[in-house]
């Protein structure tokens, strides 16, 4: 990789500033960096650590209602259980979330929408099962319809149990997976 | 009063013959075999005659001993008897079909597509039998016939296989079981029909229309369905719902499980009421059963009925009120707290915050606790006033009043014709109240007022939900001061085996008429659950309400009809 990727100028010039080097060291590979080299140094230091803080402490999750759970998610987001306190807030859109919560049943029909709703998400990204449903079909674990198993599809960081959990529930969800983000323990390894 | 009696010797007169078999199973249920081919006859000397206006559902039945499907059609009337006739029609099972209704009542159309697509039953002269709530790899499977195999399977999951398409959109494809292929439920052929997508695209007229999706995943939806528009500019020209993005199957799970583990599975098909889907299941048990529920169990039900009624509107009217004036309209955060009064009423005595399985069969599950009436009565008071002060706060509020008032208008002959009931109905001027009409427990003894508007826009729709709210406070403090001592379950034997018969039972729903039609074989699971939920009527209203409004309008109307998505996909 030289200037001349990057910058329009002559390749001769590009081929002469190649010879050059810093205490035996190529001069590009120490002055131009690739975004892939700015991920390898981050990823080695502390400085990781501190763009995970950020992230851990500004969880937006994607208000996807799908079953029961669903309705405990919107009560999870309102006053009483109150999750802006930890920088967790809904969103209606996939563009603006981080964290998507699966709150229900994935059936046959649904299954290609919410790998899509997936997809849509910007990186960094994450996704908690709540719910049997979501884990292993629960109830409806006999249904012609029903997906059993979630985790095949989406890399699930956190499975919080219950039909359906309580909001607490889903509080101590989330704190998992902040636990999770600040050890570098994620799924996905961000 | 009209009753059963009098309906079946005006139908012997008229049609003398077509009746094979009858039964008055009591004033206000008359059940009837009639012959296939004078079905739509019978149905149209009903609706004009005996004022059977309300079309409340089909559901078809596998008698596979007797080689028969049986499709039954359940006819009530909106407030002139109440008498609800179910008239059955027996097809082979190696060619079924009958005559639809559609020409008859409009709204027959969605629950002859969904026996279609589950029976595979024909029905002649049907404008469209397209799939309604399956994926369309599982159209020609038939699931709901006895002689489905291949599920119940542990591992649906191996079989999917994951392709990415030139697009970049996943598409699933999930290969049979071998005990699917060894049965043969697998579909050799299936029926052709244009896809959904297609089908919207073929009405496209000029250039300038154009498709506008709203969902699966949209912030107005309050479960997935898909909404699609076809738009000129600003102008809805037609609306085109898909459902059954959560369809589970319930029907069919209910006719693998136990009496009592059905209890469970009920409480999910809407889980914002599933104290009225426990009580409509466990009572048509009890009519097949003849039980009487002890009155203090009776008193039990109609409380937690209520205050469940109670925290389902506050939760479907602040849902709302954040959709039109965007998360940070305060009302929805204000309601929620007052919910969660409720909730812990509830909670005290069921144990569990929204599925809660506490209705048995023959009375409820436990006695109230000590501190009951002084935890609700208080509750109920924060409850009234904040209600008084939301009316207060709407009425005078105007960007609310520009946005709701004169949008989505029914009137009351659409209402009925759509086969809509509860909110939506009582807002266009017909007080039909389940409570009224068909009372059940003790309803009759209690002092209520049937709430209704003469506007049927969408701001009367929610008027009538926040003064059913005080309505339901006042019916529960009643309770409370009524409420005997006593037993509060009748002696049930544990493994509950209903004699051999059938039953139709319906009660209100916090969204409307809720009912279920349930056959017993007498074994100690049934033979069919077929429910009628009341959103799946305001479900297939909501595209021909939708015809003509704005865009911006759309959330209005679509969001004060109240809907649950997984009542409807069940």
């Amino acid at each position: 990789m030289g200037i001349s990727d990057v910058v329009p100028i002559p390749v001769v010039i590009d081929e002469e500033l190649e010879k050059w080097t810093v205490w035996g060291r190529p001069l590009t590979n120490i002055w131009l960096t690739t975004t892939e080299k700015i991920h390898e140094i981050i990823d080695m230091g502390p400085i990781k650590n501190i763009l995970n803080w950020g992230r851990k402490n500004s969880l937006w999750f994607l208000m996807q209602p799908m079953g029961c759970c669903g309705v405990e998610m919107l009560v999870f987001g309102c006053p009483h259980y109150d999750c802006d306190r930890f920088g967790i807030i809904p969103r209606a859109t996939p563009r603006q979330a981080d964290v998507l919560i699966i709150s229900g049943y994935i059936t046959r029909k649904y299954l290609p929408a919410i790998k899509n709703l997936w997809g849509q998400m910007l990186e960094p990204k994450w996704v908690i099962a709540i719910g049997e449903c979501a884990i292993s079909g629960g109830p409806f674990y006999d249904s012609y319809n029903i997906i059993n198993n979630t985790s095949d599809f989406f890399p699930i960081d956190v499975y919080v149990p219950g039909c359906p959990p309580r909001p607490e529930q889903f509080i101590k969800g989330f704190r998992e997976l902040q636990e999770k983000i600040k050890r570098r323990e994620d799924e996905r390894g961000y | 009063m009209t009753t059963a009696n009098d309906v079946l010797d005006a139908l012997q007169s008229a049609f003398p013959g077509a009746i094979q078999e009858f039964r008055v199973e009591s004033d206000n249920r008359l059940w009837a075999t009639v012959d296939p081919n004078k079905i739509v006859e019978i149905c149209k000397f009903l609706r004009d005659e005996e004022d059977f206006d309300h079309y409340s559902g089909a559901a078809g039945v596998d008698k596979i001993d007797e080689d028969l499907f049986e499709v039954t059609e359940i006819l009530a009337s909106h407030g002139a008897h109440p008498v609800v006739a179910l008239l059955k029609v027996k097809t082979p099972r190696d060619t079924p079909s009958v005559k639809s209704l559609t020409g008859l009542f409009w709204n027959a159309d969605w629950y002859e597509r969904e026996i279609w697509e589950m029976f595979g039953i024909n029905f002649e002269d049907h404008p469209g039998l397209y799939p309604l709530l399956l994926v369309d790899d599982l159209v020609g499977s038939w699931p709901w016939r006895k002689d489905f195999k291949g599920y119940p399977d542990y591992n649906t999951n191996e079989r999917v296989l994951e392709k990415i398409n030139p697009d970049g959109y996943a598409e699933y494809k999930i290969s049979p079981t071998e005990a699917e292929i060894e049965a043969g439920t697998v579909p050799e052929t299936r029926p052709e029909y244009p896809t959904f997508r297609e089908r919207e695209i073929m009405e496209l007229e000029t250039e300038s229309e154009m498709i506008l999706h709203m969902g699966p995943q949209h912030a107005i939806v309050p479960g997935p369905f898909m909404l699609d528009l076809r738009v000129d500019g600003e102008r809805v020209k037609k609306a085109y719902l898909d459902v059954g993005y959560i369809h589970k199957g319930i029907e069919k799970i209910l006719e693998n499980r136990t009496y009592i583990q059905g209890i469970p599975i009920t409480d999910r098909m809407c889980y914002l009421a599933s104290l009225s889907n426990n009580e409509v299941f466990c009572g048509a048990a009890e009519r097949i059963m003849g039980i009487e529920v002890p009155e203090r169990a009776q008193y039990i039900r109609v409380i937690l009925e209520e205050l469940s009624r109670i925290q389902s509107h506050l939760l479907g009217t602040g849902e709302f009120l954040s959709l039109l004036g965007g998360a940070t309209f305060s009302p929805f955060q204000w309601m929620i707290l007052d919910r969660e009064e409720i909730i812990s009423c509830i909670e005290s005595v069921t144990g569990a915050r929204i599925n809660h399985s506490f209705v048995r069969q023959g009375g409820v599950r436990n006695d109230l606790p000590d501190g009951f009436a002084e935890m609700t009565r208080s509750a109920l008071k924060t409850v009234v006033d904040k209600t008084n002060e939301y009316k207060e706060l709407l009425l005078s509020d105007n960007i609310y009043r520009k946005r709701m008032e004169g949008i989505g208008i029914l009137s009351p002959e659409e209402a009925r014709r759509f086969g809509l009931s509860g909110p939506p109905l009582r807002a266009s001027d017909t007080p039909y109240d389940m409570r009224r009409e068909d009372p059940i427990l003790v309803y009759p003894d209690l002092d209520f007022n049937v709430i209704s508007r003469k506007e049927g826009d969408s701001k009367a729709r929610v008027e009538v939900r926040l003064d059913e709210i005080i309505e339901s406070c006042h019916i529960v403090e009643q309770c409370l001061d009524q409420i005997p001592g006593g037993p509060i379950r009748e002696k049930v034997s544990k493994k509950i085996k209903p004699a051999p018969g059938e039953a139709y039972y319906r009660v209100e729903d916090p969204r409307g008429e809720m009912g279920i039609f349930l056959v017993s074989d007498g074994s100690d699971k049934p033979v069919k659950v077929k429910v009628r939920g009341p959103v799946y009527a305001y479900m297939q209203a909501l595209p021909p309400l939708l015809e003509g409004a704005y865009v911006a309008d759309v959330v209005a109307i679509a969001g004060s009809m109240d809907a649950c998505t997984s009542e409807v996909d069940r």
